[in-house]
C-alpha cells in the first residue's frame, strides 16, 4: 500500500502530530529556563545577612538637599544665585560636584567619604578615591547586607605628603576603608590631573577606621553549587559513555 | 504559497547541539575565575561561579549525549544558532551574577550579562567598588569572550565541528575570512589576542607600579584593563573607570589597546604579515583617518569654545581619550558621565554621538555602524551623483580596497545603506523609549540611545541601577541587535514565525540536507 504522492499531499499540508513533536522540545527549553530563573532567584533571596558597619555619625548635611544641574551656558548670575542657596556649614557631595562642576570651582569645601580601592602614593602625595555613597557612609559595603543603594559614587582626592601616611587599608570586597573628613579646594578641571574633577586636600581627619566586614557563607548556594557540579559530572560521564558506544 | 520550510525536530536537534557547545564554552569562562575566588576567600562568589559553570556544562554534555547529529548546517541554522548563542548564552552567563544579589532584578542581571557579552560595557551593578575580585575578573572575561565572538572562542578552544561551523563564523557578524580555513582564522585571532595580552601586561604593570599600585594589584588591574580595552568592552574595576588611575602612561597604553581592538582582524593579519601597503590602501584605514581627524578637530573646537579645559595637556588627555574610546566603541571614561552634559557644552557631546554611531572597523571587536559601511554608503552616494552628472553613455565605475581592489556593486552599497538605516532606527527606538520612561531630556536620551545601540558604553548618566524595566528591555534588544548587526536576529524571528507559517517538506519526505 502506498500513501499519497508528494504532489497530492501538497507542501502546505501539516500533520498535527508533527507540530506537537516540535512544540514539546521548545516547551521543555522554556520550562528549563523558567526553573533556572526560579532557582537562582530563590537562592539570591535566601542569602544570609551578617553584621554590617555602623553608619558614620555626626555628618554635616549636604550643601544642597537636591543637586542642581547646571550647564556651560549658565551665566555668572545663575551661579551666584545657586551659591546663595548653599548651606553655610554643609559638606560637598560627589553628586553636587558632578551636577554642577562650576558651582564650587576653586572654593574651599568639606568632603566626607570612604577611601576605596588603592592609595596611589607618588610625586609628593597620594591619589585616593573617596566615595560618599550610602555604602560608604550608612549601610556599609554590599555583602553582609543586601540593601541595594545604587552605584558607587565619589571624587578623586589628592593628599599631599603628611596627610596620607596614617591611612589604613582602603575599602574593597570584605572591607570598609577609612572614612575620612577632608577639607580642601574643589577643582573643576585640575591642571595637575590633566583636567580632572578633584579635591586638593589641606587637612584630613579619620572619622572611622578601616574595618573588615565578613559576608556570611551562603550555605544553600554552596549546596546548590555542589549538587549542580555532581549533575554536571554525571552528564559528562553519560556523554562520554554514549560517545564510546557510538564509536564502537 | 510560502517557500519557507517549517523547522522540524531534526532542525531543533541541530540547533540544540551547537547551542550546547556554546554554553559549554561559557561554562569554562565561568570556571576560570574560581581559583581567584578560592585564593581570596570569596566563598560565595566561588559557589556562584561553580553553579553557573555546572549548569552550562551540563547543558553542553546533555547536548553531546542526546542531540549529536550529522545533518548539515544551513545558513538559516547558522544565523539562528548565533542569535540564540547571544540570547540564551547571556541568560546562562547571568546565573553567577544573579545569585550574588547585586542587581535590582533578573532583568537587570540579564542586562549586565548582555552588556558584557556584546562588549557594550554599560553597567547596572550595585556597589562595584566593593565587588569580589573573582566577579570582577568574570565580568571582564565575558567581555573578551563576547568581543572575540563566542563562536570564535569555542572554535579556538575545541576545534568544534571543523569546517561545518564556517556558517556560524560568518553569521556572527564577521564576513571576512582572513585565512582560507575558518579554524585557522579563529586560531590566528586567538594568537593576536595572546600577543596583545603579553605586550599589554608588559607595558601596563610597570605603568601601574609607577602610578602607585602594589604588584598584585597592578597585575589584577593590568589584566582587567587589557580584557576590557582590547575587547572594546569598557567594563572597569572601579566605578571611576580609567579616570581612577590619574596616569598619562596608563591612559596612553589603554588608548593603544582600544585602537588595536577597533582594527579589523584582516588588518591585524596584514600588519602581522608586514603588508603595510594593504594597511594604507584599505578603505577603512583611509576613512578612519579622514573621519577621525575631522571628529577630533570638531571636538577640540567644541571644548575650546566652551573653555572646558585650560591647558593643552588636559584637552588632549580628556578629549582625545574620550574620542578614541567612543570611536573604538570601548566606553572607557576619564570623566564622570554627567559632566558631558554639565561641563562639555553642546558641540563636543554631539561629536561624541557621531563618533559612537560610526564605531570601529568591520570584523573587529568593535561595535557601531562600522567604518566600512559608512565608507561604502558614502561612495554609493558619490557614485550616484557622478552617474547623474556624466553623459548617459558614460560607464561609471566606483572601486574600493578591501584585501584587493573591488568594484562597488549596487547591492553592496544598498546593503551598507540598509544596515546604516537599521542602526538609526535602533538609536531612535532607544531614544524614544528613554524619553517615554525616564525623566531625561533629548540630549541625554539620544546620547545613551546611540551609546547602547552601537555597543559603546559611555554613559551620560541615564543608565543607573534604577533604570526602568521597559528601558532595560529595549536597551537589551538594542545591544543584541547592534552586536549581531540585525541579520541573525531578524532571521531568528523569521525562523520562529516559520514554526507557525512555514510549509513542510514535500510529502513529509526527508529534505536533501536530512538524508
Amino acid at each position: 500500500m502506498t500513501g499519497p504522492s508528494a504532489e497530492e499531499q501538497g507542501p502546505e499540508r501539516v500533520r498535527p502530530r508533527d507540530r506537537r513533536r516540535v512544540r514539546w522540545p521548545l516547551l521543555a527549553v522554556v520550562v528549563v529556563l523558567g526553573l533556572l530563573l526560579t532557582l537562582t532567584t530563590q537562592l539570591e533571596r535566601a542569602a544570609p545577612t551578617g553584621t554590617g558597619v555602623a553608619p558614620v555619625e555626626g555628618l554635616a548635611p549636604p550643601l544642597l538637599d537636591t543637586p542642581v544641574r547646571c550647564t556651560r551656558t549658565d551665566d555668572a548670575r545663575r551661579l551666584a544665585e545657586l551659591r546663595a542657596g548653599l548651606r553655610p556649614d554643609g559638606r560637598l557631595t560627589s553628586a553636587i560636584a558632578t551636577a554642577c562642576p562650576r558651582l564650587l570651582d576653586g572654593v574651599d569645601v568639606v568632603y566626607v567619604g570612604e577611601v576605596v580601592g588603592d592609595v596611589l602614593r607618588r610625586d609628593g602625595g597620594a591619589w585616593v578615591q573617596v566615595n560618599d555613597d550610602p555604602y560608604a557612609l550608612t549601610v556599609g559595603p554590599f555583602g553582609p547586607h543586601r540593601q541595594r543603594e545604587g552605584f558607587s559614587a565619589g571624587l578623586a582626592v589628592w593628599l599631599p605628603d603628611g596627610l596620607h601616611e596614617g591611612l589604613g587599608p582602603p575599602g574593597r570586597y570584605g572591607r570598609r576603608g577609612d572614612v575620612v573628613r577632608v577639607t580642601g579646594v574643589l577643582r573643576r578641571a585640575d591642571p595637575d590631573d590633566a583636567g580632572g574633577l578633584t579635591v586638593r586636600a589641606d587637612t584630613l581627619e579619620v572619622l572611622a577606621s578601616a574595618t573588615t566586614v565578613d559576608e556570611p557563607l551562603h550555605r544553600p548556594l554552596v549546596a546548590a553549587a555542589g549538587t549542580a557540579a555532581l549533575v554536571a559530572l554525571a552528564a559528562w560521564g553519560w556523554a562520554r559513555g554514549r560517545a564510546r558506544r557510538r564509536a564502537r | 504559497m510560502s517557500t519557507v520550510l517549517r523547522p522540524d525536530v531534526g532542525d531543533l536537534r541541530l540547533i540544540g547541539f551547537y547551542l550546547g557547545k556554546v554554553l559549554g564554552g561559557l561554562g569554562l569562562v565561568m570556571l576560570a575565575p574560581v581559583p581567584v575566588a578560592l585564593a581570596g576567600g570569596e566563598w560565595n562568589a566561588a559557589a556562584a561561579l561553580v553553579l553557573g559553570a555546572s549548569v552550562s556544562l551540563t547543558a553542553r554534555w546533555l547536548g553531546d549525549a542526546f542531540l549529536e547529529t550529522r545533518r548539515a548546517l544551513s545558513w538559516a541554522h547558522g544565523m539562528v544558532i548565533v542569535a540564540l548563542a547571544w540570547i540564551v548564552g547571556s541568560a546562562f552567563a547571568a546565573i553567577p551574577m544573579h545569585v550574588t544579589g547585586r542587581f535590582s532584578s533578573p532583568l537587570a542581571t540579564y542586562f549586565e550579562a548582555v552588556s558584557a557579552l556584546t562588549t557594550t560595557g554599560m553597567s547596572v551593578i550595585h556597589d562595584l567598588d566593593h565587588l569580589e575580585a573573582s566577579m570582577t575578573l568574570y565580568r571582564h572575561l565575558l567581555q573578551i569572550a563576547g568581543g572575540l565572538g563566542i563562536i570564535i572562542v569555542i572554535l579556538a578552544l575545541f576545534s568544534a565541528g571543523g569546517s561545518r561551523v564556517g556558517t556560524l563564523y560568518v553569521s556572527e557578524a564577521r564576513d571576512e575570512r582572513i585565512l582560507p580555513n575558518v579554524l585557522r582564522t579563529s586560531r590566528f585571532i586567538a594568537r593576536v589576542t595572546l600577543a596583545f595580552l603579553v605586550a599589554s601586561l608588559a607595558a601596563l604593570v610597570p605603568a601601574l607600579l609607577s602610578a602607585g599600585f602594589s604588584l598584585a594589584r597592578a597585575v589584577e588591574h593590568a589584566l582587567a584593563l587589557f580584557l576590557a580595552s582590547f575587547s572594546t568592552g569598557g567594563f572597569s574595576v572601579m566605578q571611576a573607570s580609567v579616570g581612577y588611575y590619574h596616569s598619562t602612561a596608563v591612559e596612553l597604553i589603554v588608548m593603544l589597546l582600544m585602537f588595536a581592538g577597533m582594527l579589523s582582524f584582516a588588518l591585524h593579519h596584514a600588519l602581522w604579515s608586514r603588508d603595510l601597503r594593504e594597511c594604507v590602501e584599505h578603505v577603512e584605514t583611509r576613512t578612519l583617518v579622514v573621519l577621525g581627524s575631522g571628529l577630533l578637530v570638531l571636538l577640540t573646537l567644541g571644548l575650546v569654545r566652551e573653555g572646558t579645559y585650560d591647558t593643552l595637556g588636559a584637552l588632549v588627555r580628556r578629549g582625545l581619550f574620550t574620542l578614541v574610546s567612543a570611536v573604538s566603541s570601548t566606553g572607557h571614561q576619564v570623566n564622570a558621565g554627567e559632566t558631558y552634559l554639565t561641563d562639555w557644552g553642546v558641540l563636543a557631546p554631539a561629536v561624541l554621538v557621531g563618533a559612537m554611531a560610526v564605531g570601529g572597523m568591520a570584523s573587529s571587536t568593535a561595535g557601531g555602524i562600522k567604518v566600512l559601511r559608512v565608507a561604502l554608503a558614502f561612495k554609493g552616494v558619490v557614485h550616484d551623483i557622478r552617474r547623474f552628472l556624466l553623459p548617459e553613455s558614460a560607464v561609471v565605475v566606483t572601486t574600493y580596497h578591501v584585501g584587493r581592489r573591488r568594484i562597488l556593486r549596487p547591492e553592496t552599497a544598498r546593503a551598507a545603506t540598509t544596515a546604516l538605516l537599521l542602526f538609526i532606527l535602533s538609536f531612535l527606538l532607544g531614544t524614544m523609549t528613554a524619553l517615554l520612561t525616564e525623566d531625561v531630556d533629548v540630549t541625554e536620551a539620544l546620547f545613551e540611545g546611540v551609546s547602547v545601540g552601537s555597543n559603546i558604553g559611555i554613559s551620560i548618566g541615564v543608565v543607573t541601577p534604577d533604570l526602568s524595566p521597559a528601558l532595560q528591555a529595549v536597551y537589551v534588544l538594542q545591544m543584541i541587535l547592534g552586536r549581531l548587526e540585525f541579520v541573525a536576529v531578524l532571521v531568528l524571528v523569521g525562523y520562529l514565525l516559520s514554526f507557525r507559517r512555514g510549509s513542510r517538506a514535500l510529502g513529509g519526505r526527508p529534505r536533501a540536507d536530512q538524508r
